[in-house]
C-alpha cells in the first residue's frame, strides 16, 4: 500500500533562511502523526508548503511532495485546488481570525460544499446542519446564522473543524487546534478530532507545541529542530526513551517531570534565527552534551534520529 | 500576630453593561466574593477557565480598579490607589509582546519606574539597572536595544525586570509563560523563582497551566464563575481533588505517561454566561454529580479535608 503523503527533502527558504530545511516525513492512511516543536522549528511552514500556501518571497522545492501518487509540486494550478480543501484540508490555529467576520458560520461551510460537491439548496443546508450536528454544537440550526464573533472560542474552533471535514478529506492537518483554548474545551476538541478520525479513517497530522497532547493520541511523532527533523519514532517509546539530546531537553523542561524540585531543566538560549546558523549540528550552541565533531559537521538523519551520539545507547 | 502580606476580604467586582438601547443596563458580577491570604516568599495560584475571574481578580490587586465591595488589605492596611500602595503591588502581563512600550529602550523602560517613585540620582538609577538586568540574564548592551530586538522569552525577562525594579512585595502574574515555548518556560519559571528566594517577594500566579501551577505554587485557588470553589495546600489539592471542577480539570490535562493519566471525568459544553449564571451552584449545568438541591442553593465554602471547597456533594 502506497503512503497517503510523502514527503522527501522538502525546503522552503525565505530569502537567505532556511524555515523547513531538508524534511522526509511520510504519512499513513489512517495514521495520526505528531508534530512538536518549538515555535520557528518550521513544523507550520511544513504543512503551508505542502498547503500550496507559502507566498513570495518563499521558495519552496522538494525531491517528491506527493499526495496519493500525485506530485503536489508538479499538478497544474486547477487541480491543484481540487485537491486542496476537498482531499486535504487544515485546520489552524486562532479560529476567530480565519473565518471570515463577514459571512455567517453556514455560509462559510456552504462555500466549502458548492464549489468542492456542487451542492444546491435543500441539499446544501441539510448537510450544512449535519456538519454542524457532527462537530457537536448545540442547536445547529440557530448557529449556521451566527457570525464568528458571536461564538465562543471552542464553537469557532468546531466550526473550523465542520469546514475541514465537510468534504470528507483523506488527510486532515491541525495546526495547533486547541492551543488558545482551555483544558476543559481542549479535552472537547481532541476528543472530536479523534472520534472523526477513526470514524472516517482520515490520516490526522497534529502539530503541536504541547508534548503531553501528543503522547495522549499519537501513534508516531515527528520532532522537529531549526527546519529538521531530529527525531522521528513511535509513542509512547520516544517519550519513554528520548534519543536526540534536544527531545530529551524538551521532555526535561516539562514542570510534570520535575516534581519537588526546585528549579526546572531548562534549555538555555533559543532556537537559531537567520543570522546564527551554526555550522554543524543546529543544536550544538545549545547542546549540554556537545563534542568537537558537531560543531564541524551537520548529522544526517539515521533511523529516526539525526545525531551524532545518540542518548541512551551507552 | 504579623500581618499578612496581601489580604483580600471577600473582594468583589460588577460591572454594569449596556444590554441594548432601551433595555435596562444589566449587571456581571466579574468577580463574587473572594478571599485569601498571602504571606511573604509564598506563592498563591489562581487557576481557572477564560471567563472565570482571574484577571478581574488581578486588576483588583493591583489597584487598576477599585472593587465593588469587599477590602484588600497590604500589609494590614486598606489598599488604596496612592503611589506608595502601587510601589508595593506590581504585575507581569501574559504577552511580552504586547506590554512592552516599542518605542522605549530597555534601559528607559526600566528607568522610567525608578525616575517616578524614587528619588535616586541618574548614575544610582543606572547602577540599580544594571545589577537586576544581570540577574534577569540581560547583557548591559542589550539596555540599549528595542524590544522588537528581542525573543519573548528575553522580553518576559525585560518585563520581569520591570516589575521587579522597585522591590515590589506583591507581584501579580497573569498567565506569564502562556505565550513561550516549553523550553523558554522552564527559564522563566526559574527566573520566578530565584528572585522569590532573593527578594521574598509573594507571588499570585495566575495560570490555567496545572503542571505549571503544580510546580510554582504553595497555595491553589480554583475558581469558577468569580467564585473560589476550591482553595487550599497545593499538596493536598494536587493529590487528591474534591471539587468536581477541580477534578474535571485536572482530568482534562493531559499527562505525558499513562501513568500519569488520571481518569477521565467529562464536562459538556462551556462556561455560561455570566450575565445570566445559572440558579443554584454556577456548575452545576455541566457538573457530573448534580443534584435537585445544586440547582436550587449556592454552596458556601467550607473546611474538608484541610481545604475549602464549594460543593454539597463533597
Amino acid at each position: 500500500m502506497s503512503s497517503l503523503l510523502r514527503i522527501r527533502n522538502l525546503r522552503v527558504r525565505f530569502g537567505n533562511f532556511p524555515a523547513v530545511d531538508g524534511v522526509d516525513l511520510d504519512v499513513e492512511p489512517g495514521e495520526l502523526l505528531g508534530i512538536v516543536g518549538e515555535s520557528g522549528s518550521g513544523k507550520s511552514v511544513t504543512m503551508l508548503a505542502l498547503m500550496g500556501l507559502i507566498d513570495a518571497p518563499g521558495v519552496v522545492t522538494a525531491d517528491a511532495l506527493e499526495f496519493m501518487g500525485e506530485d503536489l509540486l508538479q499538478v497544474s494550478p486547477a487541480r491543484r485546488r481540487q485537491l486542496i480543501g476537498r482531499d486535504i484540508a487544515m485546520v489552524f490555529q486562532d479560529a476567530l481570525s480565519s473565518l471570515n467576520p463577514s459571512y455567517t458560520v453556514g455560509a462559510q461551510i456552504a462555500e466549502v460544499l458548492k464549489i468542492h460537491l456542487g451542492l444546491r439548496g435543500a441539499a446544501l443546508e441539510r448537510r450544512v446542519i449535519e456538519l454542524l450536528e457532527l462537530v457537536e454544537i448545540p442547536d445547529p440550526v440557530r448557529r449556521a446564522s451566527a457570525y464568528p464573533h458571536q461564538l465562543s472560542g471552542g464553537m469557532n474552533q468546531r466550526v473550523m473543524i465542520a469546514m475541514a471535514i465537510a468534504c470528507e478529506p483523506k488527510l486532515l492537518i491541525a495546526d495547533e487546534p486547541t492551543t488558545a483554548l482551555d483544558v476543559t474545551i481542549q479535552a472537547q476538541i481532541m476528543d472530536l478530532l479523534l472520534k472523526l478520525q477513526k470514524e472516517r479513517g482520515m490520516g490526522l497530522v497534529m502539530i503541536t507545541h504541547d508534548l503531553a497532547v501528543i503522547a495522549e493520541m499519537a501513534q508516531r511523532v515527528a520532532v522537529m529542530y531549526g527546519g529538521q527533523l531530529v527525531e522521528l519514532g513511535a509513542v509512547p517509546g520516544l517519550f519513554e526513551r528520548p534519543r536526540h539530546p534536544y527531545t530529551e531537553a524538551l521532555l526535561a523542561a516539562i514542570p510534570e517531570h520535575n516534581a519537588g524540585m526546585k528549579r526546572l531543566n531548562a534549555l538555555p538560549g533559543i532556537v537559531p534565527g537567520a543570522y546564527d546558523r551554526p555550522q554543524g549540528c543546529l543544536l550544538a550552541p545549545r547542546c549540554p552534551h556537545v563534542q568537537e565533531r558537531c560543531r564541524r559537521e551537520q548529522p544526517a538523519l539515521v533511523q529516526g534520529v539525526r545525531c551524532f551520539f545518540p542518548r541512551g545507547l551507552s | 500576630m504579623k500581618a499578612p502580606l496581601l489580604e483580600a476580604r471577600d473582594l468583589a467586582r460588577h460591572y454594569r453593561v449596556a444590554q441594548g438601547f432601551f433595555k435596562p443596563k444589566a449587571t456581571v458580577k466579574a468577580l463574587d466574593g473572594v478571599s485569601f491570604k498571602l504571606e511573604a516568599g509564598r506563592t498563591i495560584a489562581v487557576v481557572g477557565e477564560s471567563g472565570c475571574g482571574k484577571s478581574t481578580l488581578a486588576r483588583q490587586l493591583t489597584l487598576i480598579e477599585p472593587p465593588t465591595s469587599g477590602a484588600l488589605l497590604l500589609n494590614g492596611k486598606a489598599a488604596t490607589a496612592t503611589p506608595e500602595m502601587r510601589r508595593q503591588v506590581q504585575m507581569v502581563f501574559q504577552n511580552p509582546f504586547a506590554s512592552l512600550n516599542p518605542r522605549k529602550s530597555i534601559a528607559a523602560t526600566l528607568d522610567e519606574p525608578l525616575a517616578i517613585n524614587t528619588r535616586l540620582s541618574k548614575a544610582e538609577r543606572r547602577e540599580k539597572i544594571e545589577l537586576l538586568a544581570a540577574k534577569v540574564g540581560l547583557r548591559s548592551e542589550h539596555l540599549r536595544r528595542y524590544p522588537h530586538m528581542f525573543s519573548g522569552g528575553q522580553r518576559q525577562r525585560i518585563a520581569i525586570a520591570r516589575a521587579m525594579i522597585l522591590q515590589p512585595g506583591v507581584v501579580v502574574a497573569d498567565e506569564p509563560t502562556s505565550a513561550l515555548d516549553v523550553s523558554i518556560q522552564a527559564q522563566i519559571l526559574n527566573l520566578f523563582m530565584d528572585l522569590q528566594v532573593e527578594y521574598g517577594t509573594g507571588y499570585v500566579f495566575i495560570s490555567h497551566n496545572l503542571s505549571v501551577v503544580e510546580h510554582v505554587a504553595d497555595e491553589v485557588m480554583v475558581m469558577y464563575l468569580g467564585r473560589a470553589v476550591e482553595v487550599g495546600d497545593k499538596k493536598r489539592i494536587f493529590a487528591m481533588p474534591l471539587h468536581p471542577y477541580t477534578k474535571a480539570l485536572m482530568s482534562a490535562t493531559p499527562a505525558l505517561h499513562a501513568a500519569d493519566r488520571r481518569e477521565r471525568i467529562r464536562i459538556h459544553g462551556e462556561l455560561p454566561s455570566p450575565l445570566n449564571p445559572p440558579m443554584g451552584c454556577a456548575f452545576h449545568k455541566r457538573c457530573p454529580l448534580a443534584t435537585k438541591r445544586c440547582a436550587e442553593d449556592a454552596p458556601l465554602l467550607r473546611e474538608v479535608d484541610g481545604r475549602q471547597v464549594a460543593c454539597h456533594e463533597v
